[in-house]
């Protein structure tokens, strides 16, 4: 976040803003203290019920959407970092995609990167049924959670994961409210192990400025 | 006299507490556009969820009407050879069928028997709008005062849409 800052801050554009959202079942608990840390200018909010994670149908943080000033979605989800802390885990280099961001604050809908409607529309899938009865299993695991039932929460995260494999915002949220080792007989790192050399983040491809 | 007064008193906390127990065990939550409801269930075994009309409009907003399942302008018509599926008369109270309705609508239905709690999640009808307007779906979420921001608030403005989370 202390990099969306700066990088917001130094554009200094009143056309453009940021919209961070945390996907953080524990809400202000958990993402409370980042937020405090980063002293954003930009918009930052909680969303304890993965509203933005079900509504835009997203796998995987960061991920950004462009939005123009229509409200017409110009870039969708893709993954976004602001710099490269952790590169040597992903292989996504930051800059290509904060120069594409300037370019589009500077040049709107005329960007090389604003995508044609067309090809948005290619990119987008409407949910599959799978997905969206993972994301009714993980609300009702949500839910239970916060209602202190954390031990009856467990079977539902893990209906939600079998359903959506590919979903890391629904196993990742899920260890980090357990003990993952013991409750689901794994951990994070051993996830990326797993993928052995498969990417972490979908691929992103940027256009070339001419 | 007093003594025959406390006697009474706690047959009556004895019956309360019996009571209320019963109630725990009975009760049923049912979880509708992300808004949680107690209702009375049907006591009947199955593996459908029957809640009564009243409790059908407290937890949805949907009533039965002649021409359908209807909240404001959307109504859903039930197939007339089926409404014994949906509506069953009992006694004095009438019951609706709330899975019934969500395999009608496509609707996801996750269920914890334990804890009596039902999700429903989003109709076929919501899912997935905005894909042939691309048009950004809108939300309502707090910042860390619990200010409320919406998305549409920003019309005019480029937004960079960003999740991220602590874990």
């Amino acid at each position: 976040m202390p990099g969306w800052q700066k990088f917001y801050h130094d554009l200094n554009d009143k056309n453009f803003e940021i919209i961070s959202i945390a996907q953080d079942t524990g809400g202000v608990k958990d993402a409370g203290q980042w937020i405090t840390a980063a002293k954003p200018e930009y918009t930052a909010l909680i969303d304890d019920k993965h509203v933005v994670t079900q509504l835009y149908n997203m796998v995987n943080v960061p991920t950004a959407v462009w939005i123009n000033e229509k409200g017409m979605i110009v870039r969708p989800n893709e993954v976004a970092y602001v710099d490269n802390r952790y590169k040597a885990m992903h292989g996504i280099d930051a800059g290509p995609y904060l120069d594409a961001i300037r370019d589009w604050v500077a040049n709107g809908d005329r960007s090389v990167f604003v995508m044609k409607e067309k090809e948005v529309k290619e990119r987008l899938n409407p949910p599959s049924s799978d997905r969206t009865m993972a994301d009714a299993e993980f609300a009702l695991a949500e839910y239970l959670y916060k209602n202190g039932h954390g031990d009856d929460a467990i079977p539902h995260f893990k209906e939600a994961q079998r359903l959506d494999p590919e979903n890391w915002n629904y196993k990742r949220q899920a260890w980090a409210l357990s003990d993952a080792e013991k409750n689901y007989g794994t951990s994070f790192m051993k996830e990326v192990q797993k993928l052995n050399g498969k990417p972490y983040y979908a691929p992103r491809k940027l256009p070339q400025k001419p | 006299m007093i003594k025959v007064l406390i006697c009474f008193a706690l047959f009556g906390l004895l019956a309360s507490a019996t009571s209320s127990s019963a109630a725990d065990n009975a009760r049923t939550v049912v979880i509708y556009d992300g808004r949680s409801t107690d209702v009375s269930a049907s006591a009947e075994p199955s593996k459908d969820l029957w809640i009564t009309m009243d409790d059908l409009k407290r937890a949805t907003g949907f009533v039965v009407k002649p021409q359908g399942v209807c909240r404001d302008e959307l109504c859903f018509p039930l197939p007339a050879k089926r409404k014994d599926e949906f509506i069953l008369k009992k006694g004095k109270a009438t019951w609706f069928n709330l899975t019934a309705f969500a395999t009608l609508v496509k609707q996801p239905v996750a269920r914890d028997e334990k804890n009596g709690t039902w999700y429903f999640g989003k109709r076929e009808d919501e899912r997935g709008t905005y894909l042939a307007s691309l048009e950004a779906p809108n939300f309502t979420l707090p910042d860390i005062s619990g200010k409320m921001h919406s998305l549409a608030d920003y019309r005019g403005k480029k937004v960079l849409l960003i999740t991220w989370a602590s874990w």
